[in-house]
């Protein structure tokens, strides 16, 4: 065993973390309000709108994630002529924002289902009861409905969130030098499978942590069924 | 001085004639029941009455307020001016007992915290639930669940509060605590309109009882005289299963 060389594999593997989490931690803040978006247009009393909608989930979850992120990254330059190359915003390049906004549009579409399913789930009395107290339409939704939707849809959006974890590697076809990226280029150059063992347990103490912080939000709930 | 006006409304769902030609006056500090077989349109009565459905023809003010379904400041008019308790309470689950009381006095009347706290502790001690301002609902018995939602419906100071079969989802051991709160308010001169199966509860606490049945009101008159000496067939049929 070589210890320097195992240091070495840790230290990069945890540079490429950076942007694993990076990745993570963007996507998770940008799909989730844009999945109630989404799952609000999907309920949408317009026809129009809900069909479009139906449609864009329908594309996000039936074709390979992979494949938008190629997309999403090379669309703008193939489609419209418009170069990338030299987007930058802080450390970010058009790399990675382009596998932020792959990334947020997919986990969107499988946030939006998730909480239209806990939005149907409520009880229309629930509805009933805050309107004759007064409650306007936004007070209802957001002191009334969106708390209970919010203890019902955790156990589904804890396992979304544990996908994505593990999901953020597909980053690796856009060259974006997150973990797995670091670990594949690690381990062809020793020709060893170490890195990759090491990246495993990187992307597994993740998510250990992802369930015991999910667990605690689920308790915090507990308060009432 | 009538505090319910209803006026010849009408309402049907697709095809479905729910409500045909009901007329009701209340007056203050009247208590009048509906009772009628399932199906006759009371709780369609009542969604109407209560802003949750709209009706097809007719009118209904509530304390002198004209309901109009298309204006909403005359619907958020008259919601400040009555209370609903429903058959399965519609407590909001992730607030306290306290919170469920207070929340509305709070955020849509504009009243203080200690205001709101100061009226849900008189509240609470009126029905018996002193103790469980802290509690949630789902901590609670039915009865003291339903308690809880007629304090909540109560907390607005509303001129007229309706019941939608208010002991239908108790068990038959928990159903005397809250009729006897609706008593109390009964002797307090609350204006009441109450759709109940209890028709001993009916005959000692209303006014004046309605039979509904088919989306009219077949019979209407004294408490006593309905329960006791029913004038038409249908009623007569119907009271007979009790
Ligand atoms: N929202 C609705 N849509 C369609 N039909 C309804 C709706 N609400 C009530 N109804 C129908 O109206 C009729 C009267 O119902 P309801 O008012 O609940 O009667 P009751 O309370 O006397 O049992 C029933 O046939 C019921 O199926
Ligand atoms: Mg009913």
């Amino acid at each position: 065993m070589d210890w320097d060389q195992l240091l070495s594999t840790l230290k990069q593997l945890w540079q490429g973390f950076g942007f694993t989490f990076g990745i993570f931690a963007f996507t998770i803040l940008f799909s989730i309000p844009l999945g109630l978006l989404v799952a609000r247009g999907r309920m949408a009393k317009n026809i129009v709108v809900s069909s479009l909608v139906r449609f864009y989930i329908s594309i996000m979850r039936g074709t390979p994630l992979m494949l938008q992120l190629l997309l999403v990254y090379f669309g703008p330059y193939y489609l419209f002529g418009v170069s990338t190359g030299s987007i930058q915003w802080g450390p970010f390049n058009y790399r990675f924002i382009a596998t932020v906004i792959g990334f947020s549009l997919n986990y969107a579409a499988y946030f939006a289902e998730i909480f239209r399913g806990g939005i149907q789930s409520m009880p229309i009395g629930q509805y009933q009861a805050a309107q004759v107290l007064g409650f306007s339409r936004m007070q209802t939704y957001f002191k009334i409905i969106l708390p209970q939707v919010v203890k019902r849809v955790l156990p589904s959006v804890t396992n979304e969130v544990i996908t994505l974890v593990k999901d953020t590697s597909l980053a690796q076809v856009l060259a974006v030098t997150e973990m797995f990226t670091v670990a594949k280029n690690l381990a062809s150059s020793q020709v060893s499978v170490m890195p990759f063992i090491a990246a495993g347990a990187f992307y597994y103490i993740a998510n250990a942590i992802v369930e015991i912080a999910m667990n605690r939000i689920e308790r915090s709930m507990n308060y009432y069924s | 001085m009538s505090v319910l006006e209803i006026n010849d409304i009408y309402k049907s769902f697709d095809d479905l004639k729910v409500l045909k030609g009901i007329t009701l006056h209340v007056d203050e500090g009247e208590v009048v029941a509906i009772i009628g077989p399932s199906g006759g349109g009371k709780s369609t009565l009542l969604r109407c009455a209560t802003t949750l459905t709209d009706i097809d023809s007719g009118s209904i003010k509530i304390a002198g307020i004209d309901l109009d379904y298309k204006d909403k400041k005359s619907i958020a008019a008259v919601r400040g001016k009555f209370g609903l308790v429903f058959q399965n309470f519609n407590l909001f689950p992730h607030y306290s007992v306290r919170r469920n009381i207070t929340e509305a006095l709070v955020s849509v009347h504009k009243k203080s915290k200690e205001e709101a706290n100061a009226i849900c502790d008189e509240l609470l001690a009126k029905m018996d639930l002193s103790d469980k301002g802290d509690a949630y609902p789902c901590n609670l018995s039915g009865g003291q669940q339903q308690r809880v939602s007629i304090a909540r419906a109560l907390a607005a100071s509303p001129d007229i509060l309706f019941f939608d079969e208010p002991t239908s989802a108790l068990d038959p051991e928990l159903t005397a605590g809250v009729l006897n709160v609706i008593k109390e308010l009964a002797v307090e001169k609350m204006t009441m309109v109450i759709v109940t199966h209890e028709m001993n509860f009916a005959r000692d606490v209303a006014d004046r009882i309605i039979f509904m049945n088919g989306g009219v009101i077949v019979e209407e008159g004294p408490a006593m005289e309905v329960i006791n000496n029913p004038k038409h067939e249908r009623t007569k049929a119907f009271l007979a299963g009790y």
